[in-house]
């Protein structure tokens, strides 16, 4: 069988290799590039400096945090579809896609009004008596991490959907027949079902997040420095591509490791069952 | 058990999906191959809407094809050095500061001035042997006479509490907050160059810290919002603001106006140099600058046929315009790859 589909498979890897390996390789290349053959310099330069450690951090952190933003909107709107009739199905799908259309440059700026201080949430926040004057939540982290968790939401919905689409709501009706509770269920038939929706969710969630540089500079401001901003002031200000190829290469390991072990995850039998 | 209808596309309707987003993603290529013009790097916003509209017909009715690409100054450097012997523009936009860097690096060439027949109607200072300057740049200070009260200068920034939290400023990246900073070194320091100067003053006022943003242009967007109150800015900056409706206002340091002119410059290596050459020309003719210098965009005129019009000789008059500051750039590009680190690194904390 391998050797009759290797044809179909060829095209597709020869563009893979052309378009995806070889850019890579250049990458990793330049990484190493220096004045008298290959050198270790660009990232003794990059791990040599305490602020560029904490900026890598920093865009862990905040990969993670999104994660968990997305996590705590998307499994509950996931369920919803999920026991939903057809009607708010296709409402919920219309509202998850339709963001996904507009551009991320269109989402972030419209994010610059909800949270800035003649926004909505300040409004809402003086309203309430929470702060005595209007409160700006641009250039702040918590401002950050909302605006990625709605910009990345969908990523982590249409997973989580397609895993319970191909689940029978009776699944739930025959665990509360046997006598679990609400949070029993959930736990223990909902979430291993829905774990692999969730791990490739993590995945793309984190990877966009960790990389959003439209929204990370806009939203984040200056003070609060990403890896990807990292990058384009070594390429696009200080004209330094060997040191912007190393800490591209570094994004690319740390993230990379973390999608390795979630990706082991949802392989795991243990955990994930039969899913 | 059938929910996953729902998902399901015909491998007909996936082969249109397919076909169209490879259709649309060849169309930036087509469109040059199909144009066989010029390609022109051009600053983008109010630079990239009027050049766009005023020069790409008067550059067809010359017999070429006219493409504007809009990107910032360090942006048009970077990938023309991202593509050498290749360049993805045949002109660029910028000022004193890259140009220095493009002229170090090989990236542009020399003009021969009697391909432009316009040549003639610029000011000796105005004909660059890399290119014609199109516009001069004034800087200064951009402020909302609603929220605070018109500052004197660059010291006052500081100094008044009127101003505290309602500043911004943008790391040393961009042309206009370097201007501003070797103007305050020059206040609070020995001399231009005394940065340490400048990143002590930030240390003493970490308020200012706080509006810190990364370009000019998302400055804008925050002073239309109400979120900062006095920016760095060039006078374009502020007509724009005021063509939107906005409460903008100008103001020259009391210390003096940095200035930068603003140079159409040919790269190396361009296919296309005649049509190269119509863009320039268009550029500093009479008929686009007569254009250009009307609002929303109010370009200083360089051809000496234009007379300023009365919103440009509030900001600024031809005989102001030797007077401004004109910043050492190559001394700048010397210690800005060290200002951009230290800069970034402080206001990150």
């Amino acid at each position: 069988m391998k050797a009759s589909g290797f044809p179909y498979v060829l095209p597709m890897l020869l563009l893979s290799v052309a378009f995806f390996a070889t850019p890579l390789a250049v990458l990793v290349g330049f990484s190493f590039a220096g004045p008298g053959g290959a050198t270790l310099e660009h990232y003794a330069r990059f791990f040599g400096d305490a602020f560029n450690f904490r900026v890598l951090v920093n865009t862990a952190r905040l990969g993670l945090e999104t994660v968990i933003g997305t996590t705590l909107l998307g499994v509950p709107i996931a369920l919803l579809y999920w026991h939903g009739g057809r009607n708010l199905r296709q409402v919920l799908i219309f509202l998850t896609l339709i963001p996904m259309l507009t551009s991320n440059v269109v989402r972030t700026f419209a994010w610059i009004v909800i949270l800035g201080r003649q926004g909505p949430i300040s409004e809402a926040l003086v309203g309430l008596g929470l702060t005595g004057m209007p409160t700006s939540l641009l250039f702040t982290e918590l401002g950050l991490i909302m605006a990625m968790c709605q910009i990345d939401l969908p990523l982590i919905i249409l997973p989580l959907i397609a895993i319970l689409s191909r689940t029978p709501v009776q699944l739930t009706e025959a665990a509360q027949v046997s006598g679990a509770g609400p949070w029993r269920i959930f736990v223990t038939v909902l979430l291993p079902l829905m774990l692999p929706g969730l791990l490739a969710g993590w995945i793309l969630v984190f990877a966009s997040t960790s990389s959003s540089f439209v929204t990370q500079a806009v939203i984040g401001g200056a003070r609060n420095v990403y890896v990807p901003q990292l990058i384009y002031r070594e390429v696009g200000t200080l004209f330094d591509w060997p040191l912007a190829s190393a800490i591209a290469v570094v994004l690319l390991l740390s993230t990379g490791c973390l999608l390795v072990a979630l990706t082991m995850m949802s392989r795991h039998r243990r955990l994930v069952g039969h899913a | 058990m059938n929910e996953m209808k729902d998902f399901q596309i015909t491998r007909r309707g996936f082969g249109f999906l397919a076909a169209g987003a490879a259709a649309s993603a060849m169309l930036p290529l087509s469109a040059r191959a199909a144009g066989g013009g010029a390609v022109a790097a051009t600053f983008p916003g109010s630079w990239e809407d009027a050049y766009r509209t005023v020069l790409t017909p008067m550059v067809k009715d010359a017999g070429y094809d006219l493409t504007i690409a809009p990107a910032m100054a360090q942006d048009q450097l970077a990938k023309i050095m991202a593509s050498p012997g290749n360049p993805p523009y045949d002109t660029l936009l910028m000022s004193p500061g890259q140009m220095a860097v493009a002229i170090e690096k090989d990236l542009i060439q020399k003009i021969d001035p009697s391909k432009l027949k316009n040549w003639g109607m610029l000011d000796p200072s105005f004909q660059g042997e890399y290119g014609p300057t199109v516009t001069i740049e004034v800087n200064g200070i951009a402020y909302n006479p609603d929220l605070v009260p018109k500052p004197k200068g660059y010291r006052d920034l500081f100094e008044n509490p009127a101003f505290s939290g309602k500043v911004s400023w943008t790391g040393f990246a961009s042309n206009t907050a370097v201007m501003a900073y070797t103007e305050i070194a020059k206040i609070f320091g020995s001399g231009p160059n005394d940065m340490d100067a400048v990143f002590k003053l930030f240390k003493d006022h970490p308020e200012h810290l706080k509006g810190v943003v990364d370009s000019t242009n998302h400055q804008m967007t925050l002073f239309q919002q109400g979120e900062i109150a006095v920016f760095m800015c060039s006078t374009g900056n502020v007509a724009h603001l005021k063509s939107l409706g906005l409460n903008a206002e100008f103001v020259h340091p009391e210390t003096g106006s940095p200035a930068a002119p603003v140079n159409i410059h040919l790269t190396k290596g361009s296919a296309n140099l005649d049509a190269a050459y119509a863009y320039m020309d268009a550029a500093i003719s009479k008929a686009a600058q007569d254009q250009l210098k009307e609002p929303p965009t109010e370009m200083f005129p360089t051809n000496k046929d234009v007379a300023l019009t009365p919103g440009i000789e509030a900001y600024v008059t031809r005989d102001q315009i030797k007077t401004m500051v004109y910043p050492d750039w190559v001394a700048i590009n010397k210690n800005r790859d060290d200002w951009i680190r230290q800069f970034d690194a402080l206001v990150a904390g």
